[in-house]
């Protein structure tokens, strides 16, 4: 059903604050080390360009799962992600060259944009907020931690609010459900009814969480102390 | 008493609107005392809880706004409650929301640890530091929020209309809070539609006209409609045919956790059904399985004599969820009528009569040619109203249609409801989060609790 991916959606970025607080079980690397270690993977694997390359990124990858132990990676979401995104890429291949010879390219394309992402999925996984920010106060001017703290902690909000939108729209009418947008000629409606109000929506959820943060004095001081636990 | 806070001759205007939203506002806070400021939706509440705070634009400012002396008082804080906790809260976990506040004031670290446990104790929450704030009840998350200014140490505490978002059992607690606040020489401010539960706590009621003029009393809304305005359709429901049938259904939340189950009920044509729990029993679930939207664990759905399906019931079933208004994204009141009824396959001959039948009953003709977004907040929800009732569905799901409403507009939006019920049979099925108040429009009465859901 249509709602019911935007509850999995919803779902999964929540989920994402609740591991904050499951107990770390792999090595204790400090937030900054972690970061960087995800931010190198994550360009190598952009870099590599050759299967041997590749095939080391992958080697790092799975040294790096293994010594930080993230919990709650659901092995079957990523798979489906990865077979869905193997047959676009093959699909395209093979119709730019016109043979199977696309296969292999498409293959290496696909694990290669994989490997990009994965390292961060990790990252995520096995940091909390609270020790996200403390690293990016020391690299960064305290309001941008914040605002990318804040990003991070109000998606599952602002899809709530875009799957409220949705839900409404479609008994309005609008022309959205997935069977509707195969057919291109409906996707105005969807931007028109969808995505402008999302829009609108978003700007005045972000202006509601600035005034939450000003009621707080937050702005204040130009720096800001951290919070100790978590 | 001590006076903590002095507006004098305050007035306020936003850049983007000519007309003052205060104006020649006179008022003293002293310590220790509860005030409440009731008024229209619209009138100017939240602004003048800004105002107090500090946080309007100073360009829009005239008059004085003035603190205690700070030999007396050190520094003056104002704690401020917006309306709606979930976009205040900034943290993930309980400790860190409370010490968002000592973070910004550059309380040394070592320090905050006994701060956040005396503020979480002041409002009874009892949960471990590192307790994630999305498991928390919305009670639990309002009292949080209250918790995260009191470890600011306010002297002046304001809360903007916490019972549009709260159950009773929340305003209970919150209640007891501003009791022990007040106790305590902390001074707190209501701003409120429905200050009820919390009667016995206030010294003095202000009320705001709607042209911005402060005066002491309590504003009322004009008396909800009586049975007379909203007259129950003649002859029993027992006789019309069934629209909504639901039997042994159930539905599992996040972490297996059944919200509901074993549900059982019919509703006919031509009901109106209000649905009441407390916050987090549901309700918004149920109407989204019901339209179809979710899909049930267990249990069977007949609506319209069919599986629920959005794509089939677009034509019959009309849906508002809470904040109607964010549905609202074409330029003219016009426009945004005229979207469903293209959509939904009228032609063009009828459509402009059609518009202009549904504003009349609505009572917002004169809006026509009116950019939506420009409107009132009140004005607002009845075009968003307006514009699913356009297509005349044969049955309407409203989500919390009422919340954030004052009385007055509460009125004007159930005689809406009541007449085209009366006139069109159109079964009406919405929620309350209070189930102390229940309509007089409403027939028929479901209410949540303990994952169970019968007919009172």
């Amino acid at each position: 059903m249509a709602g019911d991916r935007f509850s999995r959606l919803h779902t999964t970025l929540a989920r994402g604050s609740h591991h904050d607080n499951r107990p770390d079980k792999g090595i204790p690397l400090p937030v900054g080390v972690k970061m960087l270690l995800a931010l190198t993977l994550s360009c190598l694997a952009f870099l590599a360009r050759t299967e041997t390359f590749l095939g080391m990124v992958t080697a790092a990858n799975l040294l790096v799962f293994v010594l930080l132990r993230p919990q709650g990676v659901s092995w079957w979401r990523q798979g489906r992600l990865f077979v869905f995104q193997t047959t676009v890429i093959v699909v395209l291949y093979i119709l730019r060259f016109g043979s199977l010879a696309g296969v292999r390219d498409g293959l290496l394309i696909s694990w290669q944009l994989f490997l990009a992402f994965w390292p961060t999925m990790v990252f995520a996984k096995t940091t909390s907020q609270a020790k996200i920010v403390r690293a990016m106060n020391r690299i960064m001017p305290s309001r941008m931690s914040f605002v990318m703290a804040t990003c991070l902690k109000f998606a599952p909000h602002l899809l709530e609010e875009v799957r409220d939108i949705y839900e409404g729209q479609v008994l309005r009418g609008a022309r959205i459900l997935p069977k509707d947008l195969a057919r291109p000629w409906n996707w105005p409606d969807l931007v028109h009814c969808v995505v402008v109000p999302a829009v609108v929506q978003g700007m005045a959820l972000a202006g509601n969480i600035a005034m939450a943060a000003r009621v707080r004095d937050f702005g204040l001081h130009s720096r800001r102390t951290c919070w100790p636990g978590d | 008493m001590d006076v903590l806070l002095q507006l004098k001759n305050f007035s306020y205007t936003y850049s983007e609107t000519k007309a003052a939203v205060l104006q020649g506002i006179n008022l003293e806070i002293e310590a220790g005392r509860c005030y409440c400021l009731t008024g229209p939706t619209g009138s100017g509440k939240t602004t003048l809880a800004l105002a107090m705070k500090g946080l309007l634009e100073k360009d829009g400012c005239s008059g004085e706004v003035v603190g205690p002396d700070p030999s007396d008082h050190g520094d003056f804080r104002v704690g401020l409650v917006l309306q709606n906790p979930e976009t205040q809260l900034l943290a993930t976990s309980v400790g860190a929301e409370v010490a968002f506040g000592l973070e910004n004031l550059c309380v040394e670290p070592g320090r905050m640890l006994a701060r956040v446990e005396a503020a979480l104790s002041l409002v009874d929450l009892r949960k471990p530091l590192d307790y994630p704030v999305a498991r928390l009840s919305m009670g639990q998350k309002y009292r949080l929020l209250i918790a995260a200014l009191l470890v600011m140490e306010p002297q002046l505490l304001i809360l903007d209309e916490p019972a549009a978002q709260l159950d009773p059992e929340g305003l209970a607690a919150v209640h007891d809070i501003l009791s022990d606040l007040k106790g305590r020489g902390v001074a707190v401010v209501l701003c409120e539609h429905h200050p009820g539960p919390f009667l016995d706590l206030v010294d003095r009621f202000w009320q705001l006209d709607g042209s911005g003029r402060l005066s002491a009393g309590r504003w009322r809304a004009s008396l909800m409609p009586s049975d007379s305005t909203v007259s129950k359709t003649a002859g029993g429901y027992s006789v019309a045919p069934v629209l909504l049938g639901v039997r042994d259904l159930a539905f599992t939340g996040h972490g297996d956790v059944p919200v509901w189950e074993e549900v059982c009920f019919d509703i006919r044509r031509g009901q109106r059904v209000v649905v009441t729990g407390l916050n987090g029993t549901g309700k918004t679930t149920l109407l989204r399985v019901l339209a179809g939207f979710l899909k049930p664990s267990r249990g069977r759905v007949r609506i319209f004599d069919a599986e629920p399906d959005p794509r089939l019931l677009r034509r019959r079933l009309g849906c508002l969820f809470q904040n109607p208004q964010k549905q609202i994204f074409e330029n003219t009141v016009r426009e945004e009528l005229a979207f469903p009824l293209k959509r939904l396959g009228w032609s063009s001959r009828e459509i402009p009569s059609r518009i202009e039948d549904t504003l009349r009953l609505c009572g917002i003709e004169h809006l026509v040619d009116d950019s939506p977004h420009k409107l009132s907040y009140g004005q607002k929800h009845l075009v968003a109203i307006a514009s699913v009732l356009a297509p005349a569905p044969e049955m309407l799901f409203l989500d919390d249609p009422f919340a954030g409403l004052d009385g007055a507009r509460q009125q004007d939006v159930m005689e809406i409801l009541a007449s085209w019920n009366r006139e069109r049979e159109m079964t009406l099925v919405w929620t309350s989060h209070d189930p102390g108040e229940i309509p007089s429009l409403a027939d028929g009465h479901l209410h949540i609790e303990g994952g169970c859901i019968g007919w009172r």
